[in-house]
C-alpha cells in the first residue's frame, strides 16, 4: 500500500454474519464472509439471483448492517454506526445506482439530482454550477430540465449516476446498474463508470448479471449460495 | 429547488387529488367558521349579575303598573331603576320583524347605556323628538335605515288610539353594540310617546331591572322587592337578570347543541377522510422515501418534508375555509346573529396546524421507521 498509515484495505469486511427472519425462521444468507477492497479499486459480483449480491451492497452503502462482524469504511466503523450516524456517513461517502434509476417522477434531471445539495449549506449559485457540471459530466447537460419521463432508460440512467456523484463520494455503489438497458445504452453507462474510476478515481463496487460489464471492472467476484467461489479472475 | 419546493412537488404530483383534499378541507373550515360565529352570537346578551328584573308574578308575559317605579326607587337597597315597554312588529311583510323597547331615555341610558353602546348625543337625540327612534346596528343593516330617515313599523298587537297600527318613527342614532355578540337587533323608542299613543296597555311597563345599591347583596334584595307588591293587584317576581334570561337561553341553547353536534359530526367526518387519504398519498410513496433515505435524508429530513406537505393542503384549506366562512358571516342576514371573532380565526389556525401535523404525523411515522431494505420491497 502506498498509504503507509492506513494498515487496512479501504473495504473491509471480516467474519460477516447475516441473516433474515421469515415467518419465524431464520435464514442465513452469510456466515463469516470476508472480503476487502481497495481504494480505487473497481469490483463486479456476480452469483445467481438470491445469493445474496444486494444484502453485500446495501451493508456496504449502510442501508443494511451486518448481525456480527466487522464492517469498516475507509476509517468508519459501520458495524458500530448507529442509523442516524450512518445516514449522516451515506450522504458524504456514498453514491448509489440502482438498477430502475429510482429517480423521482416529478422532478426534472437537475431537481433530481439536486436532492443530496439539499442537505448542504450550499448558495443557488454554486449548487446550479455543480449539477451543471455533473450532468455534462455524464453527458445529459442538454436534458437538464427534462422528466424522467421524457428520457430514454439510458439517459436516466446517466442522471442516476449523476444524483449518485453529486456529493462527490469515494465510493460508488451499482445494482445491476445495465440491468435495464440494451447493449448499446449499457455499454455507455460501462464506459462511463470505467471513466469515474479510471479517470476520477472512484471506487466502484458493482452487481451485475451481465458477462461483459465484468470487463471494465478489476476483479470479478462469484457468489454463491453466500460463499465467494474461487474461480476469481483479474482483468 | 428548495426543501419546501420538493415538498410542494410532492404534494402536487397527483394534482387533482390534492386539489379535492383542499376543497374538502376548505369545506370543513367554512362549515367551522359558520359554526363558530353562529354559537359565539344570538345568546351574546350580556348579563349582569348583579342586576334584578322585576316581572309580573303571574307570568313574565303579563306587565306591571309604571307606577311601582316610585316604590322601587325609594326602597332600601336600591340604587337605581329603569323600566321598558315591548313592540313586537314588522316592517312592510310580516315576516320582516322588528321589536321596539320603550324606555325613559335617562334611566336606559345609565342602565343599559354601556351595553348597548349608547352615548350622550344619542340620548340627547332621543329625547328631542318624541318620534326619535335608536336603532341597533344589527337591525339598521337588516332595514337599511340610516340616522334621519321617517320609518314605519307595524305593530302585531299594539294599536294606536286612532286606530292605527303603524307607528312612524325618525331614526335619531344607531347604536354599536358593547361587543360585536351583543343583541342589537331592536330598536329604542320613547316611553312617554309609546305611552300616551297606544289604545291598550296605558301607563304598563313590560318589567323593570334594578341595580341594588353599592354592597347589597342582590339576592336578599329580590325577596325585600316581591314583599312590597305581595298584596297588590299585581304581585311581582325578582329574579337575577341571568335567572331571568334562563329559560329563554335554554331554547337557543339546545338549538345550539343539536346544530353544534351536527356540524362536528360532518366535520368529523370530512378530517377522517382527509387524514386517511394523506396516509395513503404516503404510503404509496413508500418505495420513494426509501429512496430518499438511501441518498442520505435523515429521518426527520423526511418528516419535515412529509409534515410540510400535509401542512400545505391544511394551511391552503384553512385559510380558504376561513375567509368563506367570515364572508359568508358578513353577508347572512344580521337577525341570525352569526359573530366571527378574532378567537374564531385563532382557533381555525391552531386546528390548521394540528390537524395538519396529525395526518401527516401518522405515515411519517410509519414511513420513518421502516428500514429501508424494507421499503425496497415496497415498489
Ligand atoms: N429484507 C429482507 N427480509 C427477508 N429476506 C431477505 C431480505 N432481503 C433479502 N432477503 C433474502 O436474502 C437473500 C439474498 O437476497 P439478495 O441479497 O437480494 O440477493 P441477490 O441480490 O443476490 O438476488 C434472498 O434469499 C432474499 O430472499
Ligand atoms: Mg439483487
Amino acid at each position: 500500500m502506498s498509504d503507509p498509515i492506513r494498515l487496512q484495505s479501504f473495504i473491509t469486511l471480516s467474519e460477516i454474519d447475516k441473516s433474515y427472519r421469515m415467518g419465524g425462521q431464520t435464514v442465513p444468507i452469510f456466515q463469516d464472509l470476508s472480503l476487502t477492497i481497495e481504494q480505487g479499486e473497481f469490483v463486479a459480483v456476480m452469483g445467481p439471483s438470491g445469493s445474496g449480491k444486494s444484502t453485500i451492497l446495501n451493508m456496504l452503502g449502510g442501508i443494511d448492517r451486518p448481525d456480527r462482524g466487522k464492517l469498516t469504511i475507509g476509517n468508519s466503523q459501520l458495524h458500530r454506526m448507529g442509523e442516524g450516524a450512518l445516514t449522516a456517513w451515506r450522504a458524504q461517502h456514498v453514491g448509489i445506482v440502482f438498477q430502475f434509476y429510482n429517480l423521482l417522477p416529478m422532478l426534472t434531471a437537475a431537481q433530481n439530482v439536486e436532492i443530496p445539495l439539499l442537505l448542504k449549506p450550499l448558495n443557488a449559485r454554486s449548487r446550479r454550477e455543480r449539477i451543471r457540471t455533473v450532468l455534462d459530466l455524464v453527458g445529459i447537460g442538454d436534458r437538464a430540465h427534462h422528466l424522467p419521463s421524457q428520457l430514454s432508460g439510458g439517459q436516466q440512467q446517466r442522471v442516476g449516476i449523476a444524483r449518485a456523484l453529486i456529493s462527490d463520494p469515494q465510493l460508488l455503489l451499482c445494482d445491476e446498474p445495465t440491468g435495464d438497458l440494451d447493449r448499446k445504452s449499457a455499454t455507455e453507462i460501462m464506459e462511463m463508470l470505467q471513466f469515474l474510476n479510471k479517470e476520477l478515481g472512484k471506487t466502484i463496487v458493482m452487481v451485475t448479471h451481465d458477462p461483459e460489464s465484468t470487463r471494465y471492472a478489476d476483479r470479478t467476484l462469484f457468489l454463491n449460495k453466500g460463499v465467494f467461489e474461487s474461480r476469481e479472475v483479474a482483468a | 429547488m428548495t426543501f419546501l419546493g420538493l415538498a410542494s412537488k410532492n404534494a402536487w404530483r397527483k394534482p387533482g387529488r390534492t386539489i379535492l383534499l383542499i376543497v374538502s378541507v376548505t369545506i370543513a373550515f367554512a362549515l367551522y367558521a359558520v359554526l363558530q360565529a353562529f354559537l359565539n352570537g344570538a345568546s351574546g346578551a350580556a348579563v349582569d349579575q348583579g342586576r334584578l328584573v322585576v316581572a309580573n308574578g303571574a307570568s313574565a308575559a303579563q306587565s306591571l303598573p309604571v307606577r311601582y317605579l316610585d316604590t322601587l326607587e325609594t326602597l332600601d337597597g336600591v340604587d337605581d331603576v329603569a323600566f321598558s315597554a315591548r313592540m313586537r312588529g314588522f316592517v312592510g311583510t310580516e315576516d320582516n320583524i322588528a321589536v321596539v323597547t320603550a324606555v325613559d331615555p335617562e334611566r336606559g341610558y345609565r342602565v343599559f347605556g354601556q351595553e348597548l353602546g349608547l352615548d350622550p348625543a344619542m340620548i340627547e337625540g332621543l329625547s328631542a323628538e318624541r318620534d326619535a327612534l335608536l336603532v341597533g346596528q344589527m337591525l339598521a343593516r337588516a332595514m337599511g335605515w340610516q340616522v334621519g330617515d321617517r320609518v314605519s313599523i307595524t305593530g302585531f298587537h299594539d294599536v294606536q288610539k286612532d286606530g292605527s297600527r303603524n307607528w312612524a318613527f325618525t331614526v335619531a342614532g344607531i347604536f354599536p353594540g358593547k361587543t360585536a355578540s351583543t343583541d342589537t337587533y331592536f330598536a329604542i323608542a320613547q316611553y312617554g310617546y309609546f305611552n300616551a299613543m297606544r289604545q291598550n296597555g296605558a301607563d304598563t311597563v313590560k318589567n323593570f331591572v334594578v341595580i341594588p345599591a353599592e354592597g347589597v347583596d342582590p339576592q336578599s334584595l329580590a325577596p325585600k322587592i316581591d314583599a312590597q307588591f305581595a298584596n297588590s293587584p299585581y304581585p311581582t317576581r325578582t329574579q337575577s337578570e341571568k335567572q331571568f334570561l334562563q329559560s329563554f337561553m335554554r331554547q337557543i341553547g339546545d338549538l345550539k347543541a343539536v346544530v353544534g353536534m351536527v356540524v362536528a359530526a360532518a366535520l368529523i367526518t370530512i378530517f377522517m377522510i382527509v387524514v386517511n387519504t394523506m396516509a395513503f398519498a404516503v404510503r404509496e410513496r413508500t418505495f420513494e422515501i426509501g429512496v430518499l433515505k438511501s441518498i442520505g435524508l435523515s429521518r426527520h429530513r423526511i418528516m419535515s418534508l412529509i409534515l410540510s406537505e400535509s401542512l400545505l393542503v391544511f394551511t391552503i384549506g384553512g385559510a380558504l375555509g376561513g375567509i368563506l366562512g367570515w364572508i359568508a358571516c358578513r353577508f347572512a342576514d344580521p337577525s341570525i346573529g352569526l359573530v366571527f371573532s378574532v378567537a374564531g380565526w385563532v382557533n381555525i389556525a391552531a386546528l390548521t396546524l394540528g390537524l395538519g401535523l396529525l395526518s401527516g404525523l401518522l405515515p411519517a411515522l410509519n414511513a420513518m421507521r421502516l428500514p429501508i431494505v424494507q421499503t425496497f420491497k415496497a415498489r
